[in-house]
């Protein structure tokens, strides 16, 4: 396998997906690649439709039948040093990957746990499909994460789902999610559904086991004060592609790409929440037939002649991180006017 | 004030002609489209060129092909393709062919037996010497006929394929067997029209009474489907509409008349009043048979009642009546229609179960009865006279299998999310 | 419904909540269970009387149907004959119908289904007890068969959907559940029986062989099966494609749901997936149908029971009806009627424990 820098967990290396319907081949992801580094914590942050669940998605290899993966490869380093493409392994392979390695929060998971089922069974399932059948360590496991998830947790490992509120069902996901202490813990858009006070309580919890735990986390959200709360790095997806990439920082203050600039114009105050992506004019572009060149440019303020006609790159030419836009001149001047 | 009047009265007329004229169009194109759709979905359109097949036959053939009520007592219990056959004797195998070759001849028949009809004709022209079916009565019995055609007493026989073949190729006694086989030869196979179907135990065409005997249990069971689906129409909506009082009321009949075993509760009936009349009996059915539907569409004018045009219906101020027909009937017309579709199977099923017991009415000649017949005379222990019941099982059946499969198709064409109820 | 009714475990209050909480949930349960049965007794009262009511409304009297039966047959006078009758029924034939029926309601009370009409002397209770095992024990082990063999096909079915597997599974089913369940009786006896011979139609009559011991031994267990094969076998051919069907469609929909996919994401193995996430959750809605379809089989049973010349109960009640056995009729259908409650109880208590939410709110 390929070489991986030691502190790096995951690398995603130009990977391409379309999902393949009666319309035409849907272009969801295109030659995206990135790096998600240990006890990092990585926010893809994007318009709904933008491509953020199906990058996620394809990293457990939980796509959706009609999906196919045209190229690249997701490469997993072990804490031994061991690296693996999770599209070459075996199903075996796989499903011991999953959640032991690598645990995944739905997006819009409200419906996460087995009606019929209790909870502590649901523990004890997750727990023994990777060979650890020690129902009594599995339980006393499964309350210390409860406790660090702020449940009660006697009352709620031993009560079925409906006998939980939303936001209870949540932070029971997540402790679940840690329950064989995976490596990468993946959150699409994990607070959703949620009222805020939940959403805020979540996001504590969050922060605090990340803390505790030390793994990396995948969180998808189009809510940027979250992401900025949460993340280390943020990359901006649009149209399926990763069009600027770079710590949360650098992002917030200095992004280089228009449409992420946009996006963050909108916000007055990183803690505020508002759906800000919704300020952008135009619509989310046909992912079928998708624009020539910048696939942005029939939306963006600073779209210039060559726009239409040449793919921008991601690079580093101006700035310190990745961005894929001919025209990062105009957006540092436009910030500068703000100011 | 009169002017406006006056445009919005010949509005009216406008769009009523238009509505006049364009009411086949549409018809025309729903069918057409209705066509174009189920020929796509494979074992539904089986299911309906079934059923187009079982109207033409139980409702266009009765027309054109009689209902056979003679006895033939030679042609008893015949087997599929039976038919009355001409026999000679060897010697005359080339010259008597028909009854015209026979002039002036002497022409053997069976007395109650389908050669007479065929005789009649030409009895100017030919003797007709008569046997019995049967030697023990008084008479000259089939066996003796034979015996006299062998030794050419008689120029030519008509007899049905069934019995010759029991009577020569099966011949019991070897001497006689060996008359016959040396002496009589059948010269014309086909002088009388096959029996399809066979025949019955009284030698009448089977095929004749299966096309006879579909409508009226076809009817009877639209019309136990048309009461049972009415009242759990009217049911089902008034409970939902309505709610309160009403609504507890009507869902605890309901399910108490769904606790009561259906059937039993017919045999018992049966049992008790003596039913003679298909009419009551289709008419009990329907009364008894709307509880499950009602379940069903009581739940889904409760689900429709939530949606948007219905709310904005009931803003609006428009009456229930207008709320029930205008916007939640055409909603769930294809959900009715399914389901009269599958009430008609459970009455058809009733009232053939209850002729098969013996407990319905059998004055009328139909496919249940048949088959109660020939399981009472015991047709089915005997492999040429099984035709006498499994032809109606056949038909039943596959009446059955073709409502179903329709059925199910409707289900599929339709919005599918009204199968689990969920809108 | 069930947000409003369960308790909502919010964080506050830990201490003895557990306890609190367990004691809660097996009062719930246990009135779940208290709630099914008064049911099941308010069920049987109501139906009972409500076919009492239609069975006197119905025209034509059967007690002067019986009295000239008696009259016919035996030549005794018609105050003889008028006196026997009314001694067999239950109730005085001459009182009003509110004291038959309140007297009827008492001898119901206490098991007593009066005397056979016919044969004077036997207890209708009696020879019912004789007879129902053999039903249920045929409808039972049928039903049992058929909604199996429905769950693992229609789930092999959702799983290999628009496959040749689930088009040629579906034709079938829906073919086997066209033709009525006495046409596959009389198809079975005809070809199996007749035409092929696999079988002698004559041997297997009744429940089984007049020369073996009633017991747990071998002789007399393999002929109670052989002489149920046909009765069960039936049942299983008629009742097999509905639940193929439903179980097709509730899986495909289970297998929609997020805990499905959440499992797969959890690395679970298939086959506990198939069956505690899956299999378990697609069930349910088809036990509330095994209620409907339980008192449906148990009544064809009549008319299988005739075709197959099996003595059940159906067997009982048309010879009865034949001989215009008034009590023994009537008795029968009430014992049938509490048969069908009672199944429809079990499976109420058997989705109650498949499904936690309703021991909870009492709703499916
Ligand atoms: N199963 C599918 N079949 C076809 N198209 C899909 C499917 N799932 C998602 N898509 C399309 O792929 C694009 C990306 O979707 P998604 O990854 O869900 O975006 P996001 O998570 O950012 O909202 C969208 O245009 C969406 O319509
Ligand atoms: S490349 Fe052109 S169109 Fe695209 S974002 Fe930059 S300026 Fe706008
Ligand atoms: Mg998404």
């Amino acid at each position: 396998m390929g070489k991986m820098k030691d502190d790096v967990v995951l690398q995603v290396d130009d990977l391409s997906i379309v999902y393949h319907t009666i319309r035409g081949d849907v272009k969801a992801t295109n030659n995206v690649s990135f790096e998600l580094r240990k006890g990092e914590a990585m926010a893809l942050i994007g318009e709904s439709g933008s491509g953020k669940t199906t990058i996620s998605l394809s990293l457990i290899r939980k796509l959706p039948k009609n999906a196919e993966v045209t190229q690249g490869q997701v490469l997993y380093q072990r804490e031994n040093g061991e690296v693996q493409d999770i599209l070459q392994l075996s199903n075996r392979q796989l499903r011991e990957f999953r959640w032991q390695d690598c645990a995944m929060v739905f997006q819009g998971a409200q419906n996460a746990f087995n009606p019929v089922l209790k909870v502590s069974k649901q523990f004890e399932d997750t727990a023994r499909a990777h060979g650890w059948s020690d129902k009594k360590a599995v339980r006393q496991r499964s309350l210390e994460l409860l406790k660090l998830v702020r449940l009660d947790p006697e009352r709620v490992y031993d009560a079925y789902p409906h006998e939980l509120s939303g936001g209870m069902k949540q932070r029971t996901l997540l402790a679940l999610s840690v329950l064989l202490s995976p490596q990468i813990v993946i959150l699409d858009e994990p607070t959703t559904a949620l009222d805020i006070l939940t959403q805020r309580a979540i996001i504590d919890v969050l922060n605090d086991m990340q803390e505790k735990l030390n793994f990396s986390i995948i969180f998808i959200s189009h809510d940027l004060s979250l992401a900025a709360e949460m993340a280390d790095v943020v990359a901006t997806v649009y149209a399926g592609e990763i069009i600027e990439i770079g710590p949360v920082n650098d992002m917030f203050y200095e992004s280089l790409h228009p449409y992420t600039f946009g996006l963050l114009a909108a916000v007055p105050k990183l803690d505020h929440e508002q759906d800000v992506l919704t300020s952008i004019k135009g619509t989310p572009p046909n992912l079928i037939n998708p624009p020539s060149g910048c696939k942005f440019h029939p939306r963006c303020r600073f779209v210039l002649d060559r726009c239409n006609v040449d793919v921008p790159a991601l690079t580093e030419d101006l700035g310190s991180h990745l961005a894929a836009c001919w025209n990062k001149e105009a957006v540092v001047e436009a910030r500068k006017e703000q100011v | 004030m009169t002017r406006k009047q006056k445009t919005s009265d010949t509005l009216a007329n406008d769009s009523l002609t238009a509505i006049i004229l364009e009411i086949p169009l549409n018809l025309a194109k729903a069918i057409w489209g209705f066509l174009v759709k189920i020929s796509k979905n494979r074992s539904g359109f089986i299911g309906f060129l079934g059923l187009v097949a079982y109207f033409i036959l139980t409702f266009i053939l009765p027309s054109f092909i009689p209902f056979d009520d003679e006895a033939n007592l030679d042609e008893i219990t015949g087997p599929p393709g039976s038919r009355i056959q001409l026999a000679v004797h060897v010697d005359n195998a080339d010259v008597y062919q028909s009854l015209e070759d026979l002039e002036g001849r002497v022409v053997g028949v069976v007395t109650q037996t389908g050669g007479p009809s065929f005789i009649a004709p030409y009895e100017d022209t030919l003797t007709v010497e008569e046997f019995r079916w049967s030697s023990r009565r008084t008479g000259p019995g089939i066996q003796a006929a034979l015996t006299a055609l062998a030794n050419q007493e008689i120029d030519a026989m008509l007899i049905f394929s069934k019995s010759v073949d029991e009577v020569i190729t099966n011949q019991e006694d070897p001497d006689l067997k060996a008359l016959f086989d040396a002496n009589i030869v059948i010269s014309n196979p086909t002088l009388g029209p096959r029996h399809w179907l066979g025949s019955d135990t009284q030698g009448r065409d089977i095929g004749s009474h299966i096309v006879h005997g579909g409508r009226i249990l076809i009817l009877t069971a639209v019309l136990g489907g048309v009461i049972s689906t009415g009242i759990a129409l009217v049911f089902g909506s008034l409970g939902a509409l309505l709610g309160g009082t009403v609504d507890n009321v009507l869902t605890a009949l309901t399910n108490l008349i769904l606790a009561i075993p259906r059937f039993p509760l017919l045999v018992v009936l049966a049992g008790l009043i003596s039913f003679n009349n298909t009419l009551f009996l289709g008419v009990l059915i329907g009364v008894l048979g709307w509880p499950a539907l009602m379940r069903a569409i009581r739940a889904q004018v409760l689900s429709l009642r939530e949606r948007d045009f219905v709310e904005a219906a009931q803003s609006l101020g428009l009456g229930m009546p207008h709320i029930m027909f205008r916007e939640i009937l055409p909603n769930m017309i294809s959900f009715v229609i399914i389901n009269f579709i599958f009430s008609i199977t459970f009455a058809m099923y009733e009232q053939i179960g209850l002729v098969v017991l013996g407990l319905a009415p059998i004055s009328d000649y139909t496919w249940g009865v048949m088959l109660y017949f020939g399981r009472t005379r015991g047709t089915l222990f005997n492999s040429d006279g099984a035709s006498m019941a499994l032809s109606p099982v056949m038909a039943i059946a596959l009446f059955q299998v073709c409502l179903v499969l329709f059925a199910r198709a409707l289900e599929e064409l339709f919005d599918p999310r009204l199968r689990s109820g969920l809108v | 419904m069930v947000s409003q009714t369960s308790p909502m475990l919010e964080d506050a209050k830990p201490e003895s909540a557990t306890e609190r909480i367990i004691e809660r949930a097996m009062k719930i349960y246990q009135n779940y269970i208290l709630r099914v049965l008064l049911q099941a007794v308010l069920t049987v009262w109501a139906v009972t009387s409500f076919t009492f009511i239609l069975i006197r409304l119905m025209p034509g009297n059967p007690i002067d149907v019986l009295v000239e039966q008696i009259l016919v047959q035996e030549g005794i006078s018609y105050e003889e004959a008028y006196a026997r009758v009314a001694s067999s029924f239950q109730f005085d034939p001459d009182a009003s119908t509110l004291d038959q029926y309140l007297d009827w309601l008492g001898d119901l009370i206490r098991f007593d289904l009066g005397e056979s009409i016919t044969s004077p002397g036997t207890k209708v209770i009696d020879e019912i007890a004789r007879f129902l095992p053999w039903t249920v024990f045929a409808v039972g082990a049928g039903l049992l068969i058929s909604f199996i063999l429905g769950i693992v096909l229609g789930m092999a079915m959702a799983y290999y959907r628009n496959s040749p597997l689930d088009h040629l599974l579906s034709l079938f089913a829906s073919f086997i559940t066209g033709i009525p369940n006495y046409i596959w009786g009389l198809l079975i006896v005809i070809i199996l029986g007749i035409q092929f011979g696999l079988f002698n139609v004559g041997q297997l009559r009744g429940t089984y062989a007049s020369d073996v011991e009633i017991g747990f031994n071998y002789p007399f267990i393999s002929s109670a099966l052989a002489h149920a094969a046909l009765p069960i076998i039936t049942y299983v051919i008629s009742t097999l494609g509905g639940w193929m069907l439903n179980m097709k469609s509730s899986t495909m929909s289970v297998l929609n749901e997020d805990y499905v996919n959440v499992a797969e994401a959890r690395g679970l193995r298939d086959s506990r997936i198939i069956s505690a996430y899956v299999g378990r959750n697609a069930m349910l809605p088809l036990f509330t149908q095994l209620t409907i379809s339980i008192g449906f089989v148990l009544g064809s049973g009549v008319v299988i029971e005739e075709i197959f010349v099996y003595w059940g109960l159906g067997h009982y009640l048309f010879a009865s009806i034949t001989t215009r056995d008034y009590t023994s009729m009537q008795g029968v259908f009430l014992i049938l009627t509490m048969t069908v409650v009672m199944a429809n109880v079990l499976a109420d208590l058997g989705y109650g424990l498949l499904d936690p939410r309703v021991r909870v709110s009492g709703e499916k």
